[in-house]
């Protein structure tokens, strides 16, 4: 769902105020665009247009269509062979293809497309042993591993009023083993002049699993689960460069939520989360660069708690460049009924989970990424690189999760304004 | 809470009042919540999926298979 973003238009100096005014008289006799992402001179021409009374103070659709699509590839670490001494080691590889079109359909009316295509092969694991010391080994699923695409396309529409807008989105995934439909509405508001934005959101997911060879392994053969979900944010303009926004998210999970795929998982029926998010954004004019600054923390009822901590660095580059260095924190705590090996003299109907994903542990990521602007086409080429360890862990680790992932992802972008 | 909240006040009452045409910097792209839609969307999946956390900014949004 789209977050707030605050209306804005350009400071205009006197000497510009005279090109202004030679350069509109061009454009109305050329008809040209305003463009989206274009030098900073450019810019604050095209936004003098945004300052004309009656535009300003409306919440407008985008000035241009936008055609955005986006590759990557995603390769994870193999197991070490402390942890898998035996079989197979490779884990994931995925390539998606995201596709992006949004539009302005009217004076107060846009749309936006969404589709996704992603590729996956590997193995993951598919339960846990200990070894002669005690130690929890990893047994990944099958020398065969998991061939599978999923497909997911989304339409959102939106709808500008004076002070705020709504928006409306529908959605459907689907892959071998999986279906999801999800609908969502959201709404923002703008207060304060202009300086204030609350938003609000609710979003619903119907899914379906339906495991490959259910019968064959002994899994379940379809379940159901269903995901509500609702947020409020506030976002406020703390001065010319700074910003920042707070959030509030809650989440109720109800149904099937145990890995079918996993020999012993057994999982409550039904999750609460809820998420505190924090984005923080300064825009410094001697480095001309931005820094980005993210905090959550989360919390659920399987017992598990998070924080996270992002930070980015825009820095531009001459006239069309900008290099982003990032870097990432990321800490959990276990849940509940995690156990780093399986038990499988524990009565059936006891919760427990080998999955590494419920364990307690830490992850470091950060990567570099380029983005080159001229004149309608934006290049983007981005890189994550992403470890996981016991060691990282900001909580207690009293069983560390056996088969924590190290992962490596590149991106290539291209968007195009019309 | 409560130094959550009194946080929160000082935010407010540091704020400047910015007129229209005085946000220009916050027009740039490196200053958007999310400079890169696609990018933020791969990210909330990936993570979403080696990770135990989600939400936070917005409710979630579509499912997969992957957690």
């Amino acid at each position: 769902m789209a977050v707030a973003q605050p209306v804005v238009v350009a400071v205009v100096t006197e000497k510009q105020g005279r090109r202004n005014k030679e350069e509109r008289r061009v454009k109305r006799i050329k008809k040209a665009k305003i463009r989206r992402a274009p030098s900073r001179s450019l810019m604050a021409l095209s936004a003098t247009a945004l300052a004309l009374p009656g535009i300003a103070t409306a919440d407008s659709p985008p000035t241009q269509s936008t055609v955005s699509y986006k590759y990557s590839n995603y390769q994870e670490d193999d197991v070490s062979r402390r942890e898998a001494p035996f079989g197979e080691r490779e884990r994931y590889e995925i390539d998606v293809n995201q596709f992006r079109l949004l539009m302005p359909t009217g004076r107060n009316t846009s749309f936006q497309l969404d589709a996704i295509r992603e590729s996956m092969s590997g193995a993951s694991p598919w339960f846990t042993t200990a070894d002669s010391a005690g130690n929890p080994l990893v047994n990944l699923s099958g020398a065969s591993g998991i061939r599978d695409q999923r497909s997911e396309v989304a339409l959102t529409g939106s709808y500008y009023l004076e002070n705020g807008t709504v928006s409306a989105n529908v959605g459907y995934s689907e892959e071998d083993d999986y279906r999801s439909r999800y609908i969502g509405l959201s709404g923002q508001r703008n207060f304060n002049r202009e300086m204030t934005t609350v938003a609000v959101g609710l979003s619903y997911a119907d899914d379906d699993i339906f495991p490959t060879d259910a019968e064959l392994f002994n899994r379940v053969v379809s379940e159901n689960k269903d995901v509500s979900s609702a947020y409020i944010s506030i976002s406020q303009i703390i001065n010319q460069t700074t910003i920042f926004q707070t959030a509030l998210s809650i989440t109720e999970q109800s149904g099937y939520l145990s890995d079918p795929y996993k020999l012993l998982d057994v999982r409550p029926d039904d999750k609460t989360q809820i998420g505190w998010s924090n984005a923080f954004r300064h825009f410094f004019i001697d480095a001309d660069a931005a820094l980005h600054v993210n905090y959550r923390y989360y919390h659920d009822d399987f017992g598990i708690s998070s924080h996270t901590l992002d930070a980015s660095w825009y820095q531009n580059v001459g006239r069309d460049w900008q290099v982003v260095p990032h870097i990432r924190y990321y800490s959990q705590s276990a849940a509940d009924f995690y156990t780093s090996i399986d038990d499988f003299t524990k009565p059936i109907e006891q919760f427990q989970s080998s999955d590494y994903r419920l364990s307690a542990f830490g992850a470091i990521s950060g990567g570099i990424n380029l983005i080159g602007r001229f004149n309608d086409w934006t290049l983007t080429l981005s890189t994550d690189r992403y470890i996981a360890n016991e060691k990282y862990s900001a909580y207690n680790v009293n069983e560390p999760g056996a088969g924590l992932v190290s992962f490596f992802r590149v991106s290539l972008g291209i968007d195009y304004s019309f | 809470m409560k130094p959550v909240f009194l946080l929160f006040f000082l935010i407010l009452a540091g704020c400047t009042q910015v007129q229209s045409f005085e946000r220009g910097r916050l027009a740039q792209p490196e200053m958007a919540w999310q400079p890169d839609a696609l990018e933020a969307t791969l990210n909330d999946h990936i993570f979403f999926s080696k990770e135990a956390s989600s939400g936070g900014s917005s409710a979630a949004g579509g499912g997969c298979g992957c957690n």
